[in-house]
């Protein structure tokens, strides 16, 4: 089997915001909305304070309640972990958002751009069947389909690659598939010490946060 | 937009969904009074019961973003809370409809059931919720169900003081049993929802149900007993300080106390230096 | 479709991407997938190259020439531009300039009748297309009006990195660093894609990096360890390090080869501290410890000494104006006792009063970087072995800017040396030569100069050269030898005085006049100079000014002219790219890049190529102006003795054509004349390069080879300098200069450097206790530089880093003055004052507020609303806090109160 997983290392992510801009690009999401955006944290107290950038997003849960509560069915679970949204079916009752605990889902009502009237390029990018119903991070299945059809490796080609692991300057996002001992991800699963955000709930993220290595 | 990490509000669900938790909850409680109303008074009961849910539904409906796709809601009853309200309601009001069109009391006790069914996916809608700590809280469901009994028996006991001047007992006694159970639903609540923001914003509405929902309307409908003159006006104002100390927790609960688990690090990176 | 092209918006670039074109729109960026294997940042792209769609297609865009038809220019006044067409807009320059070279290109004070600005870092030139050969064939120009340069930039480091190891910029060779302390450097957000990546490996490699800065700046965030230092007292902390690694530790752990043979460690200092030199050949002498004698420093066989007590020689001591101050038997001291004698009082407790930073953490650090520093370690690198000395010493710029600039860029330099860890790898490299030629090859720009150290433009001293008439109205060859005479010369003087002589010209020196002629392009001084009012008030004096105009913005609101030019993804220019360049751009390749139009020109948007075409058309520059883009000026010689594409000199030719040409002469320049690729190929394949040795990161080899010193420790040649510039200012009755005389030293010394800032304080009428807060700025990688900030995107993702909405101040700071999240609270000097909402941090001194990058826009589209206001309203132009390189520092005392 497959399983899509990402990976962030927070020890080389710098709060860019590279992997943000790119998704908006590759996504043609309108403003606001963040499929992946990088949190900038702070934990402790001064001058005993640490600062930490995380990107966050949907995490593709093995267990996702956004897919759970659904009343449409539009959130459905592929094969290979990802977690998409049948934007035909969703109604927009925004149930997932508030069910999925790392506020990765967004709707939006009317079509906005940018600088109030769509640009060329926003007319090229804007789908009407995402207006009213709920969009969030596909993992760009698309990209990795298309890679796949190409006999391309997701995680290594770029063209095979979600764009916001492609864009990370700091070589902070990995992708690959998490049950091939072999790959990418795996080994960096093997060599770090890790964890998934919230883990107590029980979603099975398939994205993980690397902090150390193993000792 | 630049959420987060930190807790912060959910903004997905706002005024319209609330009505459907207080209306529906109200509606519902109201059905079940109508099974003490004696003929052929539970027939407007059962109507009003069936107009607040409708309303209610109606008011999350303006809410969806794809309002003529809301047929779809019923599309997976195999896993989602809203899908078996959905069908529940659609039981509620078909026998709601049929005891109100052949005047068949068992029909309307039915419906009655069926509400409390609703009700009851209303809270689980709130319990699968993973996303809000507040909503997630073991005891919501309970919380849920009786405040809807304690806000029908209130504009029951309401209603009935205006148009009757004097409840019979046995109404007010069971309003009294449903105000006492929603208080202790909130004890337990409360007490399992942890400490922070959600509960801080939550607890005056919670000292609202318990002085002004729970042990006002108690002693009210006690003034009402003791002297009779009273008790039109006392109960009266019992059934809506009931109900509205019911809407406000609910309010709350949707729209002000309904903070996200936001972001948090178990373990901080290693920036080199090893 | 995908076309390859570049970003340069920022001088960390260039990064290299395509661009994807959609039924002839351009719609999104990618990396340039195919560069991976020549960039060392693994061919990604920044954040802001993001923003190059929207800015493309961004509305508010300016795309036709415009006229201003209000005459009176003010902040209040509408400028009233209304379209015209290019021809009349050209016309209009064109007889401006025509007048101006029918009456000489020199006004009545000397000064150039023509300006122009250019926004900093050298970003403007990789769109400016042909604009300077247009620059080059008009002749005289002042570029000193600043609109950043000089005085927010790394000043100290770039007049002094350049003087002592050609580091214009200054950087650790993070490849192989193993231990940097950073006071204020600020890498992961001014370094660039290329910074970023080196740092993320260099930190899973490893690495520790200690970051000395007042608040936990985004590279503070990265960094193993945080020292959060007391504002503008680094060279205190920076002089107890330099005091432990010589009071604390056996001397043996130092470098002690490197001292005596590739630095002036044990050259003998006469009483009057100056060298004492070989009465025959004036060579400064050293003490050879095998041959009991003071030798010249070059003589063969020595082994110098660098301590022992004063010896006497036989020997000459020559102060400033070749004064000859001790002739015979002179007792003489080595450059190192001096220095060791020097830093001994400037203890670690010393600095933990001064830096509040605590002695043990200082002492700690000191021993840390000895430790890693593996003096004796070696390392072969292309078949050649060097010393690797894995330790680096990096300097933000509010540290290597204003005074105490001096103080930090000598101590960090110096103790570099004292391990050895300098221009070698692992250690600190000087990265670009902005004021030596040529212009960007370092080692080229070797050659030996005086005294067994390298040759250094400085601008003459003498009685017979030194002149009170500068060229252009910042003065910088008059007031600062370090800045040199070249081409980047006039942005890295006081270019402040430029602006503000013009209110009242110091003594001594021609009267400041107003220029005839402004042009200006990707710059916006109205926002991101010091001072801001003021420099509009200014402005508005000017009677004609020219400004290429993205948007509408606060500078071009007082223009005459609007030109629109074309933005990135428009136009065509070729570029170098790698070799060594700016901070952490060294690369293992060099070459060329092209820029190319992904789609035609929005409006009337033209190629800027075009347009300086056109302009020397009109003004009667055309020869001229071809012969300076054959001489090379676009980048390329288009003729040397192996080919020649030279443009005929007496037509115009069309912007492809000229970039047709300069593309066949970088390919015959990469491939030493064999191919001649012309443009078509190189917008196929965007890019070319071809190796580049990374034995040339390091200037040591170029050293051994050339038997040349690093001028270090001792400032014997500055001494003198300042010596000669003091006598000559004196001469002319001109005393305003003194102060900054002073930072002239052999060996500098700590200063009250945050005193200087109270005593300004007063000077504007405050008490420092009424203004406790040092009020500090931050880059924002988002937006630095970019010229962005009217995109969406941008804002956008930039407001996910804290402070972007407003001033950081310390949580407990803001619980004491009663201020939560999100309120408002002003900042004031007795001066000036702005509004901004606050932000509650942990990673902030107390006594420390900072606001983010460079804003408070109010006539720029979009940024106009961003209710953000910039620490540059609040930061007066100073003379007092000029320091001797001409630079001031972003730092001022303030006051915070909570608007009610």
């Amino acid at each position: 089997m497959t399983r899509w997983a990402m990976i962030a290392d927070l020890r080389r992510c710098v709060g860019c915001q590279t992997c943000t801009a790119a998704c908006k690009h590759a996504n043609s999401t309108p403003p606001d909305v963040q499929w992946r955006r990088v949190l900038d944290m702070e934990v402790g107290e001064y001058p005993a304070v640490q600062r930490a950038f995380v990107p966050v997003g949907c995490m593709h849960c093995a267990d996702p309640p956004c897919m759970h509560v659904c009343p449409s069915t539009a959130t459905r679970q592929r094969a290979d972990g990802i977690v998409t949204i049948d934007y035909d079916l969703c109604i927009g009752c925004a149930y997932c958002a508030v069910a999925c605990p790392y506020q990765a889902r967004y709707k939006t009502d009317h079509p906005s751009f940018a600088y109030g009237e769509a640009m060329p390029s926003e007319q090229q990018g804007a789908d009407p069947r995402r207006i009213g119903v709920a969009t969030k991070c596909t993992f760009c299945a698309d990209r990795i389909d298309a890679g796949l059809a190409q006999g391309m490796v997701p995680g290594v080609d770029p063209d095979a690659t979600p764009a916001c692991v492609n864009s990370c300057i700091a070589k902070a996002l990995h992708f690959g598939d998490a049950d091939n001992p072999e790959s990418n991800i795996s080994q960096l699963l093997a060599e770090n010490q890790h964890f998934r955000m919230h883990e107590e709930l029980g979603t099975e993220p398939g994205f993980y946060y690397l902090w150390d290595k193993r000792r | 937009m630049s959420y987060g990490p930190k807790p912060w509000m959910q903004t997905h669900w706002d005024l319209r969904a609330a009505m459907n938790f207080i209306l529906g909850g109200t509606g519902t409680g109201l059905l079940l009074a109508a099974v003490l109303a004696a003929p052929p008074a539970w027939r407007w009961v059962l109507a009003a019961g069936m107009a607040l849910i409708a309303a209610g539904l109606g008011a999350v409906w303006l809410e969806t973003g794809r309002k003529l796709r809301a047929i779809n809601v019923l599309f997976n009853a195999r896993t989602s809370w809203m899908t078996r309200e959905a069908y529940v309601a659609v039981v509620v009001f078909a026998l709601g409809l049929a005891a109100l069109a052949l005047g068949r009391a068992p029909l309307a006790q039915a419906a009655a059931l069926a509400a409390l069914g609703f009700v009851y996916c209303q809270g689980r809608i709130l319990f699968a919720a993973k996303g809000i700590p507040a909503w997630r809280t073991k005891g919501v469901v309970a919380l849920i169900v009786a405040t809807a009994l304690a806000e029908g028996g209130g504009l029951f006991v309401a209603a009935a003081a205006w148009a009757l001047g004097e409840p019979p007992t046995l109404w007010l006694v069971v309003f009294a049993l449903a105000l006492i159970a929603r208080a202790a639903a909130w004890s337990r609540y409360r007490s399992r929802l942890g400490a922070g923001a959600a509960r801080l914003t939550l607890e005056p509405s919670g000292r609202i149900l318990v002085y002004a929902g729970t042990a006002t309307p108690l002693a009210l409908l006690a003034i009402g007993l003791l002297l009779p003159a009273l008790a039109p006006g006392a109960d009266f104002l019992a059934g809506l300080a009931a109900l509205a100390a019911g809407w406000r927790l609910k309010f709350v609960l949707v729209r002000r106390a309904a903070y996200n688990q936001g972001f948090s690090l178990p373990q901080l990176p290693v920036r080199g230096g090893h | 479709m995908k076309l390859k092209t570049y970003c340069y918006q920022c001088v960390a670039g260039p990064d290299l991407l395509t661009v994807e074109v959609r039924d002839g729109v351009a719609t999104a960026v990618e990396p340039n997938f195919g560069a991976a294997s020549v960039h060392p940042g693994g061919g990604k792209v920044c954040v802001k190259a993001y923003g190059l769609v929207q800015k493309l297609y961004n509305p508010n865009r300016v795309l036709s020439p415009m006229k201003r038809t209000n005459p009176r220019k003010g902040r209040d006044e509408d400028p009233g531009f209304v379209p015209i067409s290019w021809d009349e807009a050209l016309d209009t320059i064109a007889a401006k300039l025509n007048d101006v070279r029918a009456r000489g290109l020199l006004d009545e004070s000397g000064y150039p009748r023509v300006a122009a600005s250019f926004g900093g870092g050298g970003t403007p030139q990789s769109y400016m297309g042909t604009l300077p050969a247009f620059l080059a064939a008009w002749g005289p120009m002042d570029m000193g009006f600043g609109s950043g340069q000089g005085v927010k930039c790394y000043h100290s480091e770039h007049l002094y990195g350049e003087f002592w190891h050609r580091g214009f910029t200054v950087s650790a060779d993070t490849p192989s660093c193993d231990y940097n302390i950073s006071c204020g450097a600020n890498i992961e957000a001014s370094g660039g894609v290329v910074g970023v990546w080196r740092h993320a490996n260099a930190r899973e490699r490893g690495i520790k990096r200690v970051q000395v800065e007042p608040h936990l700046s985004v590279t503070g965030a990265c960094s193993a360890e945080w020292v959060p230092i007391k504002p503008k007292t680094d060279p205190a902390f920076l002089f107890a390090l330099a005091h432990c690694l010589l009071h604390e530790h056996p001397r043996e752990r130092l470098d002690l080869a490197f001292l005596a043979a590739r630095t002036s460690a044990p050259y003998l200092v006469g009483p009057n501290g100056y060298y004492l030199r070989d009465p025959a050949t004036k060579k400064p002498l050293l003490w050879d410890a095998g041959r009991k004698a003071a030798l010249a420093f070059d003589a063969p066989g020595t082994e110098p000494a660098l301590e022992g007590s004063p010896c006497a020689a036989a020997a000459l001591e020559i102060g400033p104006d070749q004064e000859v101050l001790g002739e015979g038997e002179l007792l003489g001291e080595t450059a190192f006792s001096k220095l060791v004698a020097h830093l001994k009082p400037y203890s670690p407790e010393w600095a933990q009063g001064i830096c509040d930073v605590p002695a043990a953490t200082i002492r700690r650090i000191a021993g840390e970087y000895l430790s890693h520093a593996r003096v004796g370690a070696t390392v072969k690198i292309d078949g050649q072995v060097l010393p690797l000395r894995p330790v680096a010493i990096t300097l933000g710029k509010t540290v290597t800017n204003g005074w105490g600039g001096y103080e930090c860029c000598w101590a960090r330099t110096v103790i570099s040396s004292l391990v050895g860890a300098l221009e070698v790898p692992g250690g600190i490299l000087g990265t670009t030569v902005r004021l030596n030629k040529p212009l960007g090859e370092r080692l080229k720009s070797v050659r030996p100069g005086t005294d067994g150290f390298m040759s250094y433009p400085l601008n003459p001293t003498d009685r017979e050269h030194w002149s009170p008439k500068p060229n252009i109205r910042n003065a910088y060859r008059s007031m600062v030898p370090l800045a040199a005479d070249g081409p980047w010369s006039q942005a890295l003087g006081p270019t402040h005085f430029s602006w503000m002589f013009l209110d009242e010209t110091p003594k001594g020196l021609p009267r400041v006049t107003l220029p005839e002629v402004w042009i200006l392009y990707r710059t916006n001084p109205a926002i991101s100079f010091w001072d801001t009012d003021r420099i509009e008030r200014q402005m508005a004096r000017f009677p004609f000014t020219v400004a290429f105009a993205y948007t509408r913005d606060e500078t071009n609101h007082f223009a005459d002219i609007l030109l629109p030019d074309a933005v990135d993804l428009e136009s065509t220019q070729l570029i170098r790219i790698g070799g060594s360049k700016f901070i952490e751009q060294f690369w293992e390749h060099e070459g060329f890049a092209l820029r190319q139009p992904a789609v035609a020109p929005q409006g009337e948007a033209r190629d800027f190529s075009d347009i300086a075409t056109e302009l020397a058309h009109r003004v009667g520059l055309l020869e001229k102006y071809n012969a300076a883009i054959n001489r090379g000026v676009a980048g390329v010689a288009l003729k040397t003795d192996k080919w020649d594409f030279s443009l005929e000199t007496g037509k115009t030719h069309e912007a492809a054509e000229i970039w047709d040409a300069v593309c066949r002469a970088a390919s015959a320049e990469l491939t030493d004349g064999a191919e001649s690729q012309g443009l078509e190929w190189w917008r196929e394949h965007g890019l070319r390069t071809r190796p580049f040795s990374r034995l040339d990161w390091y200037l040591y080899p170029t050293f051994v080879e050339l038997g040349l010193r690093f001028e270090l420790p001792y400032q014997e040649r500055l001494l003198r300098v300042g010596k000669e510039l003091e006598r000559r200012l004196h001469e002319h009755d001109m005393h305003w200069w003194d102060a900054q005389l002073t930072e002239y030293q052999a060996l500098p010394a700590w200063k009250d450097f945050p005193g200087m800032w109270e005593t300004s304080l007063r000077a504007m009428g405050g008490q420092p206790d009424d203004f406790p807060y040092w009020l500090l700025t931050a880059r924002s990688m988002q937006y630095a530089w970019g010229g962005n900030v009217g995109m969406q995107l941008i804002k956008e993702v930039a407001d996910n880093i804290a402070g972007h909405k407003g001033v950081i101040l310390n949580a407990r700071t803001a619980q004491r003055i009663g201020v939560a999240e999100g309120q408002l609270v002003e900042i004031a000097t007795p001066t000036a004052s702005v509004r901004a909402h606050a932000v509650l941090r942990q990673g902030i001194r107390p006594d420390t507020l900072l606001l983010l990058g460079q804003f408070d826009h109010w006539a720029t589209p979009l940024a106009k609303d961003f209710d953000m206001p910039s620490m540059n309203k609040l930061v007066p132009m100073s003379l007092a806090l000029t320091d001797a390189t001409g630079s001031g520092a972003d730092v001022v005392r303030v006051s915070l109160r909570r608007v009610a």
